[in-house]
């Protein structure tokens, strides 16, 4: 009998402060300077100014006048987990593809797409015996890709689809990380891979594979990484946000007048091969790009797709994706 | 129980049977040192000796559980290798197989043989009579109590109708009620199936109750000190002033004669 | 007269384990009332209410079941593989000293190595079929289930060996068959329940890697690529659910058959 009076005393405890704590989020406070300002990203080079920018200091430089204590990077292997991550709190800026944003969304994150990153810019891969002649090739074999949910995901199943082929019945795609990827279509144990830069180059200059279709090809001006900030981050210092904007555009034009030492600066951080790295950005069809108005479209396009996949359990607005008021045309 | 005629009989001759095993330093530990009996068919011969002087030794050399280096073990005019069918043997404790039964316990041996199902559980039911446990017949061995489970094992080493039974202080570890009864019983049982026993004890008063001669061994190295005859009539009655005056001689030849070295 | 008694009897059952059941009904509401008023967050930490409506949905579009199916394949492969390779192994050194010195130490470098850590060659030998995810089962399974069977078989009496050579049992292999592995198989049946708890959890992480479109573990993470906490928490509690099944089977029904000899052993 002690048991359970002390179980009912719990209970109303419980239930008593339950109604005492404030809700959280609403209540405006003074906004505290950011200690530690922490950015996710992957080892793409889609996402390569996050990288040049981090490790040339540029994010330190051009946000400690704005209070900005320390800042930090954090890597993944795809967007779901670095979503994850953001959503449990962990991450103030995402450099992610546009697809697991709109996952998390959905799901509650509370964040804004206000920048693009980079457009196109992911290739099919398939093993050098296989003839390939069009995506009818493709009937019977597996592909691997990154998890569901993500953008090469989205999009692959989406062109498959409209090719009449039905994934996981004509065509059977596999989630992973792009390491188990590439190291599977290396073992031979998976007919194709669709992965962003500079993965297909890896599996190229081993003799392991060619590639057989741009993602530009598959979804001309896709949208692929874009900058996603918090919605704290928002609220509380729009004047960082802008700022983020402004060292990523500084980071993307060095990128593209110093191409072999951003490979380098890549390779160095991310363990890559440079010759795969150099490769894979002049074979690349994808473009660096900042501006979210124009994605505006193609974003929405994924909602959309991923709602008919049955990944989010209902469509998103454009109020409830982008936040475009920070980016500033230079 | 078989029928033995024409010719099969228990005799046990014994030759200079020596045991030694070797020590972690090298040396030899001698423990049976030039063993010659004889034990004649039907005989109960108790083998009677302190801890250590190689009695259970002797006794699992003529099992054929140890071997003889140098000395013969001839049974009926054969030379013993290894274990042998004509042999059987009860242990002191904990030797019934725990995952069986009683009556499969028992038809274990002959199962061994190859009989049917039918057969040997015909065959095991009548040693299991023969040991007043029918009603266990389905019981397993730690449902039973010490004094039963050394029934249910003599039953067992019967089954294979043996000639020379051999048992190692088979009631060492039970109370002395049961110890008692149990005596009578496998007395019983020696008289109804006429086979050789070779008892090992370290208690003299279960050595004159049981056998027609006692064998005295000394301590390390064991050899044979004294062979006595008891010439009792059965059945014994313990508390008779000739089975004390026995018991005396016996305990007098010990202490004097067979002990220390 | 029927009715009733068997009526009392099932209220007696309940009175037995009302403790039990009250501690779950508690949990379910404090979990409720700390995810709803405390935590606000469904990403954060789904609700009993959320979690049951994601498996209604789940149950409505029949995943659930090929979900069970597929990772039961899994699991009997890696189990099968284990059982078929341990068994024998564990006699082999258990019985013999030679096997044992020789094996031993292969056998002590392979055992530390995580299950999880074979995830890799899984993938570069089996590919992405029901075999890569049974092989890293296998290897969590096989050693609890080998190193059993060897204690087992070192752990038989000598004593029995040798009443079994009285009463003929002299080959080596009828001696195996017929009195050390009775004897070991308390050892034996443990081994394979622990191998059967380490191979369940090694599921998840064996299913991980897309080696097929279902599975339980796979569609764990499927679900939460997509952010669906509620589905995992559905996918968490069912995985756990079965493993508490698999072991009450071996509890129960397993060790009551075979292991009823030693009721008289231990109170």
């Amino acid at each position: 009998m002690r048991i359970e009076a002390i179980a009912l005393i719990a209970i109303a405890l419980l239930l008593l402060t339950a109604g005492c704590t404030q809700p959280s989020g609403t209540t405006p406070t003074t906004a505290a300077p950011v200690k530690d300002l922490r950015i996710g990203y992957q080892p793409s080079t889609h996402q390569m100014a996050e990288i040049t920018a981090m490790e040339k200091g540029w994010w330190q430089q051009d946000l400690a006048p704005l209070g900005v204590g320390n800042v930090s990077d954090k890597v993944f292997p795809s967007g779901p987990p670095e979503m994850a991550a953001m959503q449990a709190g962990e991450l103030d800026v995402a450099y992610v593809g546009a697809a697991p944003v709109l996952t998390a969304l959905a799901t509650g994150l509370d964040a804004r797409i206000v920048a693009g990153v980079n457009t196109q810019g992911s290739d099919l891969v398939v093993r050098n015996d296989l003839d390939y002649t069009g995506p009818q090739s493709l009937k019977g074999t597996t592909i691997a890709t990154f998890p569901a949910g993500s953008i090469q995901d989205t999009v692959l199943k989406d062109w498959l689809t409209r090719n009449n082929l039905t994934p996981d019945k004509d065509v059977f795609i596999k989630g992973m990380a792009p390491g188990d990827a590439v190291t599977a279509i290396i073992a031979g144990k998976v007919e194709g891979i669709f992965l962003p830069t500079p993965s297909p180059s890896t599996v190229v200059n081993q003799g392991k594979g060619k590639i057989v279709v741009h993602s530009g090809e598959m979804y001309p001006n896709h949208t692929c990484c874009v900058l996603v900030v918090s919605g704290k981050l928002i609220r509380e210092h729009p004047e960082i946000v802008r700022q983020i904007i402004a060292t990523n555009d500084r980071a993307v034009a060095w990128n593209k007048l110093n191409r072999d030492e951003a490979a380098e600066i890549y390779a160095k951080k991310t363990s890559a091969n440079v010759t795969d790295v150099k490769a894979s950005l002049s074979e690349w069809d994808g473009d660096w790009a900042s501006d979210p108005n124009v994605i505006v479209s193609p974003v929405l396009d994924y909602a959309t797709i991923q709602y008919n996949l049955g990944y989010i359990k209902k469509p998103l607005t454009k109020e409830e994706i982008f936040d475009l008021t920070f980016y500033q045309k230079s | 129980m078989a029928d033995r005629g024409g010719g099969v009989m228990g005799k046990l001759e014994i030759r200079n049977l020596s045991k030694a095993f070797p020590r972690e330093d090298g040396s030899s530990l001698v423990v049976l040192d030039n063993i010659s009996l004889e034990v004649q068919d039907k005989e109960f011969v108790c083998i009677l000796g302190s801890s250590g002087c190689g009695k259970t030794t002797l006794l699992r050399m003529i099992a054929g559980l140890d071997s003889a280096e140098s000395g013969s073990i001839v049974l009926d005019g054969e030379k013993m290798k290894g274990t042998d069918a004509r042999v059987g043997m009860v242990f002191q404790e904990y030797s019934l197989f725990p995952w069986r039964s009683v009556i499969d316990n028992i038809a274990f041996g002959l199962e061994m043989q190859g009989m049917t199902k039918d057969d040997r559980y015909r065959l095991a039911e009548r040693y299991l009579k023969l040991v007043n446990l029918t009603q266990f017949r389905d019981s397993y061995p730690s449902e039973l109590s010490g004094g039963m489970r050394q029934r249910v094992a003599v039953a067992r080493a019967l089954a294979l109708d043996p000639v020379l039974l051999l048992m190692d202080e088979p009631f060492g570890a039970l109370d002395a009620q049961t110890r008692n009864m149990l005596q009578k019983e496998l007395l019983e049982i020696w008289e109804a199936t006429k086979k050789t026993v070779v008892f090992i004890t370290h208690s003299v008063d279960e050595a004159v109750f049981l056998s027609d001669r006692i064998i005295v061994l000394t301590p390390r190295p064991g050899r044979i000190c004294q062979v006595f005859p008891v010439d009792l009539s059965r059945p014994r009655d313990r508390t008779s002033p000739a089975f004390a005056q026995v018991r005396r001689e016996v305990l007098d030849l010990i202490n004097l004669n067979c002990s220390i070295q | 007269m029927d009715e009733v008694s068997t009526i009392a009897g099932k209220v007696q059952r309940v009175k037995d384990h009302w403790p039990g059941i009250l501690a779950i009904i508690l949990t379910l509401i404090a979990w409720h009332c700390y995810a709803i008023f405390l935590i606000r967050n469904r990403f954060l930490l789904p609700g009993p209410v959320d979690v049951f409506f994601a498996f209604i949905a789940l149950l409505q579009k029949g995943v659930l079941l090929s979900d069970f199916r597929v990772s039961l394949i899994h699991f009997a492969i890696g189990l099968g593989g284990a059982l078929l390779i341990g068994i024998p192994i564990g006699i082999v050194m258990g019985w013999n000293s030679r096997m044992d010195a020789f094996l031993n130490p292969i056998i002590e470098i392979l055992r530390p190595i995580p299950p999880l850590a074979w995830i890799p060659f899984a993938i570069i030998w089996f590919g992405f079929t029901p075999v890569s995810a049974g092989f890293v089962i296998f290897m969590g399974a096989v050693f609890p289930i080998l190193i059993n069977t060897y204690t087992g078989f070192r752990g038989v009496s000598r004593i029995f060996v040798e009443a079994g050579r009285m009463l003929g049992c002299t080959r080596t292999r009828d001696q195996i068959r017929y009195i050390a592995f009775p004897a070991a198989l308390p050892s034996v049946i443990s081994g394979i329940r622990i191998a059967t708890g380490v191979g369940w959890m090694c599921l998840v992480a064996a299913e991980l890697f897309g080696v097929s479109n279902n599975g339980l573990g796979k569609d764990l993470w499927f679900f939460y690529d997509l952010h669906q906490m509620d589905s995992v928490v559905v996918y968490m509690i069912l995985l756990g659910l079965i493993g508490l099944v698999i072991d009450m089977i071996f509890r129960y029904y397993i060790e009551g058959r075979f292991l009823k000899w030693r009721t008289g052993e231990v109170a």
